[in-house]
């Protein structure tokens, strides 16, 4: 029995995929409070499909995928920031004219070589098959997020909550902006490798959103946040060794369940929890003649 | 035992000794200036908001900013916060530009509940300490002067026993205390405050004006924007009138006239003049209410009702003496 659960564990590729989808999940986790708690999860949706033309002319350039990645995310967020400055349209729909602008690109641009570029790795992720170069970009990107929002955490706090009161203190708000949308575009190209550019969105948001429901305190929900994605995304992926089927589908799908269990059991937000409350109140109410 | 008098809110809830010497609040540091020099704000949409403005305050003093919505009054708030940057003009505190203000945690800013998000995982105590940003180090790690002007601020507004609640839990007037509780923390020397007592009760509104007539007193500038006509005059020294422009300002009494009230309110006032009363017997006395938001009730001698529309009903007076003869 022992040895048919540790079996992937025999493999490298299996023991890379592990951890480096661990450490993806962490990251993403982490990065996921903010995104819940600013309202951001549309344009995390947004980034990680934008990011698909600039994989696809990385890989047909030979350059390193991050690179390509990156710089599509941020011309994407670009061209949504010029568009909602220069136009009354609505927030959502220029994020939805300009994602949708961005992914039938990459699309295009995948169809027309198909030999080069692999259309199911960057859609669906392809994390058991990761390359070593791949690897090495994917903790590259970690490592200087982690970092990023050890030292700035409490700054990025303040701004999702309150940027006045950020303003009012000096902080420089815009460049602020700036650093969760870039954090954002760099989890969103090291998700990619993980869950593929369909599932990204679920990493960046459910950690946080489950996090949200079972905590009032913004630090927990943060590490309870990274915990979630790392242990989620190490067990989807050595699930789906087992399964043989989608690692991206595992791991979203792993998230979803304690998503649930926390919406039922959560302590104080969960459904059970307001009916108990409710109950109590009802039969304070009824013990008061 | 109470250690110490908590100020207007000691009625608030049992206070622990401190565990720590606690400072006295720096107080009496030199009153600040503000200034509005020829503001003016107009938006990338061509609306322009504001032109003009200029009026100068020094600390020391309770202001308010009075004027209808769309009148330029938040506009106005936002320049001097440093939020929205004027188009032409400029805005000074002691002389230099609000910038160099916000870097030193002069200017405190307490928020309408409006713009506040309840529900985000934050305790009172990560709020107020909030405050204390600008004196953090690049980590923002909190030091022990940050942990006791925290505490300090919270036992001020009677909060202290809350410290540990999510925003989200606290009446109207608890949460206006929070963020109160938040720029005292931050020991701002020019404080906002934006409509500081919608959706609060009476009692904490009185605590409020209590402390800050406190704060008045150790020299710091209290701009308070509201619409709130009936509170002006009971707790602001001075005023600023604002109606696309500053129309007036300078002591409450000079510029709190019927004439210039109408100026700035236009039509947007209601106007119920008691001179013809429908309850009393019209004595030639005169009392005129103002109000720009709600029609208010008002109850003539004995509590009978009085009507803003007289016609037809003057043989009140006449049925009321009446029946007070009747029951006599």
């Amino acid at each position: 029995m022992f040895t048919f659960l540790l079996a992937p564990f025999h493999y490298d590729y299996m023991v890379t995929a592990l951890w480096t989808s661990a450490l993806i999940g962490g990251v993403c986790g982490l990065l996921s409070g903010f995104v819940t708690l600013k309202g951001w999860s549309l344009m995390g949706d947004a980034l990680s499909h934008a990011v698909v033309p600039g994989v696809a002319i990385a890989y047909l350039l030979g350059l390193p995928f991050a690179v390509g990645a990156f710089t599509s995310g941020l011309l994407a967020a670009g061209a949504m920031a010029f568009v909602k400055m220069k136009t009354p349209v609505r927030e959502d729909a220029v994020i939805g004219i300009v994602f949708t602008a961005f992914f039938a690109l990459g699309l295009l641009l995948i169809s027309l070589f198909p030999s080069r570029v692999d259309l199911k790795g960057i859609i669906f992720g392809n994390i058991l098959g990761i390359a070593t170069g791949d690897v090495v970009q994917v903790v590259i990107v970690s490592a200087v997020c982690l970092l990023v929002l050890a030292l700035k955490w409490r700054d990025l706090m303040l701004f999702c909550f309150d940027p006045n009161q950020a303003r009012a203190l000096g902080l420089r708000v815009g460049a602020l902006h700036v650093m969760l949308l870039l954090l954002l575009s760099a989890t969103a190209v090291a998700a990619l490798q993980a869950v593929g550019a369909m599932l990204v969105v679920a990493m960046l948001v459910t950690p946080g959103a489950t996090a949200y429901l079972l905590t009032d305190r913004f630090s927990v929900m943060l590490r309870i946040g990274a915990a979630l994605g790392a242990l989620t995304s190490f067990f989807g992926a050595y699930l789906s060794y087992f399964l043989d089927g989608a690692t991206g589908g595992c791991i979203v799908s792993l998230q979803t369940l304690g998503f649930v269990a926390a919406l039922l059991f959560a302590p104080k937000h969960g459904v059970f929890a307001s009916r108990r409350t409710l109950r109590r109140a009802r039969a304070q109410e009824a013990a008061v003649p | 035992m109470p250690t110490r008098s908590c100020g207007p809110f000691s009625a608030q809830g049992t206070h622990r000794r401190a565990k720590f010497p606690l400072p006295v609040p720096t107080s009496f540091s030199p009153p600040l200036s503000l200034a509005a020099i020829d503001v003016a704000v107009t938006y990338p949409n061509g609306l322009s908001a504001l032109r003009d403005a200029s009026f100068r305050l020094d600390g020391g003093t309770i202001c308010a900013l009075v004027g209808v919505n769309g009148s330029g009054k938040s506009t106005l708030f936002k320049a001097l916060m440093g939020f929205v940057t004027p188009t032409t003009g400029r805005v000074e505190i002691d002389g230099r530009p609000v910038r160099e203000a916000q870097k030193q945690s002069w200017v405190a800013y307490v928020p309408q509940a409006e713009e506040v998000d309840w529900t985000f995982p934050v305790s009172v105590h990560d709020v107020v300490m909030m405050g204390r940003y600008g004196y953090m180090n690049f980590l923002r790690i909190a030091s022990t002067a940050d942990r006791a002007a925290v505490e300090t601020s919270l036992r001020r507004v009677g909060m202290w026993d809350y410290r540990d609640r999510q925003i989200g839990e606290l009446s109207g007037g608890q949460k206006k205390r929070v963020f109160v509780a938040r720029a005292l923390a931050q020991n701002g020397r020019v404080i906002l405050l934006d409509e500081p007592f919608t959706g609060v009760d009476v009692g904490t509104e009185e605590a409020i004006v209590t402390l800050l007539r406190e704060l008045r007193d150790e020299g710091r500038l209290i701009l308070v924007s509201t619409h709130n006509l009936g509170s002006v005059p009971e707790f602001c020294d001075q005023v600023v009138l604002i109606n696309r422009t500053v129309l007036a300002y300078g002591p409450t009494s000079e510029v709190f006239t019927a004439e210039n009230l109408t100026r700035a309110f236009g039509g947007a006032l209601r106007l119920f003049d008691l001179a013809q009363s429908t309850v009393n017997d019209h004595d030639g006395r005169s009392v005129t209410v103002l109000t720009d938001d709600e029609r208010p009730l008002v109850l003539g001698k004995r509590g009978h009702l009085e009507y803003l529309d007289r016609t037809g009903r003057e043989q009140l007076i006449s049925d009321r003496e009446e029946e007070q003869k009747g029951k006599s």
